[in-house]
C-alpha cells in the first residue's frame, strides 16, 4: 500500500529536484573554473556562461522555495520547538553514531507534521537561511565585480566577495554528499528518495515505539510531536 | 696706496677662486640643457633624472649633428637602441637580440612600417624596465601607455577619448570587458602564448582568446608579464599569482595551495567517513539477520 505524505507536495519536489540538479550544474562548471581545468567543449568562457545561467535560475528557484515556507506552509517544518535542542539533538547524533547500526528505531520518524529530525532542522536552517542567500548574494555580486568596494577587511573587494562565494559553495557541497547519504537512512535505502520523487513512501510508515524523552518534543509519537500550523505561520 | 693694492688683491683672489668653479659648471652641466630646459622642449630633466638612462650624457644617443644649432641631424640619424644593446641579456626575458627579434616578426615591422624602432614605443628619455616596478599595476600601466599613445591617440583630448572608447568598444568579446580593459595588459593577449617576449605583437586576428591562459594556475600574467613579481611572491604564503592580488581577483588564477589542500582533505574524509559507517550499517545489519 502506498502512503501519501501531504509534506511532500508536487511543487516541493520540483523545486528539490531542479535545485539538486541546478546545484550540481554550479558545482561541476565552479570547480572547473577554481582549478582551471575547463571541459574542452565548453571553455573557461563556456564554464562562466552556464554557471552565471544556473547561479540566476537557481535564485528565481530559491524565491520559489521562499514563497512555499511563507504562503503554502512549508515553513512551520523549520521552525525550532521545544526539544529540538535538548534532547534532540542529543538522541539523534546518538542515533547516527551507534542506534542506526544495531537497529534502535528512529527517534524522529517522517510524517506529515514532522519532516526534519531536529539536527537535520537545524542544519537546514543554517543551510537555507544563512549559507544559500550569502552564496546567492555573493554571486550576484560577482556579475557586476566593477561595482564593489575597492578592498574589504584588507582584501581586494572581489578577493573577499569570490572567496566568500568559493568556499561556501565549497561547504554547501559538503552538506549536499552528507543529504545524498543520509537519504539512505530511511527505513529502506532508498525510501526516502521514493519519497522525494514520488511524495509518498511506497509502503507504510515506520512507526517505532518511542523511548519517551522526558520533556519537549517526543521521538517517535508523531501524534504528540507540537509543531506549528500553517495557519499560525501565516 | 697700500688699500689700493690691498683692493687689486682681493678681486685678483675672487677671479681666481671663480673661475674654476664656473669652468667646473661648465664641464658636468650638459650644453644641451641651456636650450633644453622644460617649457622649452620636451624634456623633463627631473623624470629623465628616475629614468633608466639617466646616467647617459645627451651625445651618447644624439652624436652628430647635434653639437651645434641649428641641428644639422635629425632623430633618422641617431643609432638605434639596439647598437648599444646588441648581445645585452639582463635576465631571462630580457635579452635584447630576442627582442630585435620579436619586434622584427610583429605587426609593427610587417604590416605597419619596416623602419619601426624602439623608440616608437618606449620614450629613451623616461623609460623605467618593469623590472624596476614593485607594482604590477604600475607596470601594466606604463605597458599599456604605449599602446595607447597611438592606438587611442586623436589630435585633441576629446578625439582621444573618442579614440579610448572605441578601442574599448572592440573588446566587448570578454565578459566585464571594461574591467578586463582597465586591469590587463594589452600585451597579454595580442602576443603569442607562452614566448617570454613581449615585443611580438600579433595581428589582431591572432590575438589570444583563451580565458584560461591568465585565469589558471600559471597564469601567463606572471610566468610572462610580471616574473621579477611573480619569483618572488609567488609562493608566499601559498598563495599562487599573489602578486596579482594585491590589484585584482583572477578565478582560476587565485587560489591558496593550503586552502585547496585543507579543502579537498575535508572532502576526502568525509567521503572516508560516509564509506565507513555506511559499510558499518552493511555489517550490522548482516549480524542482526543471522541473530
Amino acid at each position: 500500500m502506498r502512503r501519501e505524505l501531504g509534506a511532500y507536495p508536487l511543487w516541493l519536489r520540483l523545486w528539490h529536484w531542479s535545485n539538486a540538479v541546478l546545484f550540481v550544474v554550479l558545482l561541476i562548471t565552479g570547480l572547473s573554473m577554481h582549478y582551471s581545468r575547463p571541459a574542452p567543449s565548453l571553455g573557461f568562457r563556456g564554464d562562466v556562461l552556464i554557471h552565471n545561467a544556473a547561479g540566476a535560475v537557481l535564485t528565481l528557484f530559491y524565491c520559489l522555495f521562499l514563497y512555499g515556507n511563507l504562503r503554502l506552509g512549508n515553513g512551520r517544518y523549520y521552525h525550532i520547538v521545544a526539544g529540538d535542542i535538548e534532547p534532540g539533538l542529543l538522541l539523534q547524533t546518538r542515533y547516527y553514531l551507534w542506534g542506526i547500526f544495531v537497529g534502535s528505531p528512529h527517534p524522529y520518524p517522517h510524517s506529515e507534521q514532522r519532516k526534519f529530525n531536529p539536527l537535520q532542522k537545524l542544519f537546514y536552517l543554517a543551510v537555507m537561511y544563512l549559507l544559500f542567500p550569502i552564496l546567492t548574494v555573493t554571486g550576484w555580486a560577482l556579475l557586476s565585480p566593477g561595482r564593489l568596494p575597492e578592498a574589504m577587511f584588507g582584501v581586494p573587494g572581489i578577493g573577499f566577495w569570490a572567496l566568500a562565494h568559493t568556499y561556501i559553495g565549497y561547504f554547501l557541497s559538503l552538506f549536499m554528499v552528507i543529504h545524498v547519504y543520509l537519504g539512505t537512512t530511511g527505513t529502506t535505502p532508498g525510501q526516502l528518495f521514493r519519497l522525494m520523487w514520488f511524495g509518498e513512501t511506497g509502503r507504510p510508515e515506520h512507526l517505532p515505539t518511542p523511548r519517551s524523552p522526558d520533556s519537549g518534543d517526543r521521538p517517535g509519537n508523531r501524534d504528540s510531536v507540537p509543531v506549528t500550523t500553517p495557519e499560525e505561520h501565516i | 696706496m697700500r688699500a689700493a693694492g690691498t683692493f687689486v688683491l682681493l678681486i685678483a683672489s675672487s677671479i681666481w677662486c671663480v673661475l674654476p668653479s664656473a669652468a667646473q659648471k661648465g664641464e658636468h652641466e650638459p650644453p644641451c640643457m641651456e636650450c633644453h630646459q622644460p617649457k622649452d622642449t620636451t624634456i623633463d630633466p627631473v623624470q629623465f633624472s628616475h629614468s633608466v638612462h639617466a646616467a647617459l650624457d645627451c651625445g651618447s644617443c644624439h652624436v652628430e649633428g647635434f653639437n651645434k644649432f641649428p641641428h644639422t641631424s635629425t632623430r633618422a640619424g641617431m643609432p638605434d637602441c639596439i647598437d648599444c644593446h646588441s648581445g645585452a641579456v639582463i635576465s631571462p626575458t630580457i635579452d635584447f637580440d630576442k627582442i630585435s627579434q620579436g619586434v622584427q616578426a610583429s605587426v609593427h615591422v610587417k604590416m605597419v612600417d619596416p623602419a619601426f624602432r624602439c623608440t616608437n614605443c618606449h620614450s629613451p628619455h623616461y623609460f623605467i624596465p618593469a623590472s624596476r616596478m614593485t607594482d604590477a599595476s604600475a607596470a601594466r600601466s606604463a605597458a599599456n601607455k604605449s599602446c595607447l599613445g597611438c592606438h587611442a591617440a586623436g589630435d585633441t583630448p576629446a578625439a582621444n577619448d573618442l579614440a579610448l572608447e572605441e578601442l574599448v568598444e572592440k573588446h566587448r568579446l570578454f565578459p566585464h570587458w571594461k574591467l578586463h580593459i582597465q586591469e590587463n595588459a594589452c600585451i597579454a593577449c595580442h602576443t603569442p602564448r607562452g614566448e617570454q617576449t613581449v615585443h611580438l605583437i600579433l595581428p589582431k586576428s591572432e590575438a589570444l582568446r583563451d580565458c584560461a591562459a591568465c585565469h589558471g594556475k600559471n597564469s601567463l600574467l606572471t610566468t610572462k608579464l610580471y616574473t621579477h613579481l611573480a619569483l618572488k611572491e609567488r609562493t608566499e604564503r601559498g598563495w599562487a599569482n599573489a602578486m596579482l592580488f594585491n590589484n585584482a581577483y583572477l578565478t582560476g588564477a587565485i587560489r591558496n595551495r593550503w586552502l585547496d589542500w585543507a579543502t579537498l582533505g575535508l572532502a576526502a574524509l568525509l567521503v572516508l567517513g560516509i564509506a565507513a559507517h555506511g559499510v558499518g550499517r552493511w555489517l550490522f545489519a548482516i549480524l542482526r539477520r543471522r541473530s
